[in-house]
């Protein structure tokens, strides 16, 4: 029997796994999983409204607190777990794993497709609830600061599932214990927290925003718009040189 | 010459049925642990091309090894080398080998027919039609619109089983390939493993349907606590089993008085009493078979069954773990 024959074009496989990446791994319970923290952030624009300040100091506030520190980790979460840490555990992934493709073109595709799937949920979302804050000038700061944010936090959370077999445990973990409990007591934590770099975007692109949302010491702006691209391709290194050494086992072990 | 009472030398790989003489798959002295479990302890085979059938009970190693060959876990201790090269670091090796596993999971969302494009072209396969004449060869070309998570077990095999053709592999992995599969499926898919064998690839099997087994592989391999129990053809190793005793179920009028009987010929090593029968265990069953009908007639037993019941993989498989 022969099955295959050179007849055709053969197809970028990065462009493989992204695509299967949208396809098969934020099935429905994914998508609800990831949207309902969007429309929680839809909640926190109209939670501005309560807030005796400017429309643009009271979206930073609520961004920066609930945002920024609970809306964009938590879907996050959902997509960066579902991209990766979720295959591993249900015993799926070897039909990736078990092909000549690179590991660097693994790790790449899955979090170019759940960068994706945060850009086309929580970005809006995030957009939507400035909008919906009144704070029409903090929209694209937002879309921005969200997009990078959710792209490290996807980026951290693919490493974790490299790293860890709980890795939503491991991944809220991260986000509760280091970020928010250790970061704030630590600029040295906070300086490689994607909710306190993304703040740090938020309120350098946003006029109306107060500095007060920003740890001294952590870069504004673009530097950490920098920062964020740096953490994500850190965990993207930790996350390829983790995937050579895994032990694949099947769903049941 | 060795000393008397000293332990023999090992058997050089190419007279050890443990080897195969042109192998592709080499595992040499491997020892795979998860913690203090120990799943492999020091086994040394190799598989070539044809059919191997990988044996054993539940918890044997048999899906570790699998795991091991086709790189999806490293071993703790030796080497396993898939045409030369380790299929742990070596992922050119992929392009030339393929697992069925075990697990019922699927991707979710897709169809069959896009998972086993997705795995073409991850595999650089660039014939369009091919995951198409996969499915086909495995009899899912006319679901192959139907999402995978929502088929049977046999029908996800299956589509698992065209995932890995579809690249056209010379190390094929199939574990308990045959699972969930009705039966006009199981002798398709076992002619299916056969030609492939037969077309020169290295087919290696495992399943808990012994006679399946039987039908299947060229060639056995044994697999018990981890460790190489037996290797070689069904009746190589039948044959090297020899020196332990086989056994032979008698149904009779009276057992009982026949029992006592048989106790006393020499070809008979043991009797055993079943609820309606009895078994009994003799290293020199041709000679048990001359003497049984003679000794019925002069004590007036009715003998109603006489069946050995170590001809099957099954009744062979339960001496080697015993």
């Amino acid at each position: 029997m022969t099955i295959a024959v050179a007849t055709g074009r053969r197809r970028f496989r990065l462009g493989v796994i992204i695509a299967y990446t949208l396809r098969s791994c934020i099935g429905p319970k994914r998508w609800l999983g990831c949207l309902l923290p969007c429309a929680g952030a839809l909640l926190f624009g109209l939670l501005a409204h309560a807030m005796k300040e400017t429309p643009g100091d009271a979206f930073a506030r609520v961004a920066a607190d609930g945002i920024f520190a609970l809306v964009v980790p938590i879907a996050s979460l959902v997509i960066g777990d579902a991209v990766f840490g979720a295959e591993v555990r249900s015993g799926v992934f070897h039909f990736t794993w078990l092909t000549p493709t690179p590991l660097t073109q693994i790790v790449l595709g899955r979090w170019i497709g759940g960068t994706i799937v945060a850009l086309v949920t929580i970005v809006p979302a995030c957009a939507l609830a400035a909008l919906i804050a009144g704070d029409s000038e903090g929209v694209v700061p937002a879309m921005i600061a969200s997009a990078f944010g959710a792209s490290a936090y996807i980026a951290v959370f693919i490493a974790i599932g490299c790293v860890a077999r709980r890795a939503a445990v491991w991944s809220l973990a991260f986000v509760f214990l280091v970020e928010r409990l250790l970061g704030t007591a630590l600029t040295g934590i906070a300086q490689w927290s994607p909710t306190w770099e993304s703040r740090a975007v938020f309120v350098d692109f946003s006029p109306g925003a107060p500095r007060s949302i920003v740890r001294d010491g952590i870069p504004v702006g673009g530097g950490a718009v920098v920062r964020l691209l740096l953490i994500a391709a850190i965990a993207l290194v930790i996350a390829r040189w983790r995937l050579s050494r895994l032990r694949l086992t099947g769903a049941s072990d | 010459m060795s000393a008397p009472g000293a332990p023999l030398p090992p058997l050089s790989p190419a007279l050890d049925p443990a080897f195969a003489s042109n192998p592709t798959v080499d595992v040499v002295n491997t020892s795979v642990w998860f913690g203090q479990k120990v799943a492999l302890s020091e086994l040394s085979c190799s598989f070539g091309p044809g059919v191997t059938g990988l044996l054993g009970p539940n918890g044997a190693g048999k899906t570790t090894l699998m795991r091991a060959i086709t790189g999806l876990i490293p071993v703790n201790q030796g080497t396993v080398r898939v045409e030369g090269r380790n299929p742990r670091s070596d992922r050119s090796v992929h392009a030339r080998m393929a697992l069925v596993p075990e697990d019922e999971a699927v991707p979710s969302g897709l169809t069959a027919r896009q998972l086993v494009r997705y795995v073409a072209d991850l595999q650089g396969v660039t014939d369009r039609a091919a995951p198409d004449r996969a499915l086909d060869e495995v009899g899912m070309l006319e679901v192959a619109d139907r999402r995978v998570d929502g088929f049977s077990k046999g029908m996800r095999q299956r589509t698992k089983v065209a995932a890995a053709l579809v690249a056209d592999p010379g190390v094929l992995v199939l574990d308990e390939p045959l699972n969930g599969a009705d039966p006009v499926q199981r002798a398709h898919l076992i002619d299916l493993f056969r030609r492939l064998g037969s077309e020169g690839r290295t087919v290696i099997v495992s399943s808990h349907v012994l006679n399946e087994v039987e039908r299947l592989a060229d060639r056995i391999i044994v697999i018990v606590h981890g460790r190489l129990a037996a290797a070689g053809g069904q009746r190589a190793i039948r044959d090297a089993m020899n020196d332990r005793p086989r056994h032979v179920l008698i149904r009779a009028d009276d057992r009982r008085r026949l029992a006592s009987a048989l106790i006393g010929l020499d070809s008979v090593a043991g009797v055993q009493f079943d609820t309606d029968s009895v078994v009994v265990a003799t290293s020199r069953a041709a000679e048990l078979a001359m003497s049984l009908p003679a000794l019925a007639r002069d004590l007036s037993v009715r003998l109603r069954e006489v069946r050995p019941l170590d001809d099957s993989l099954e009744s062979l498989f339960r001496e080697l773990v015993r």
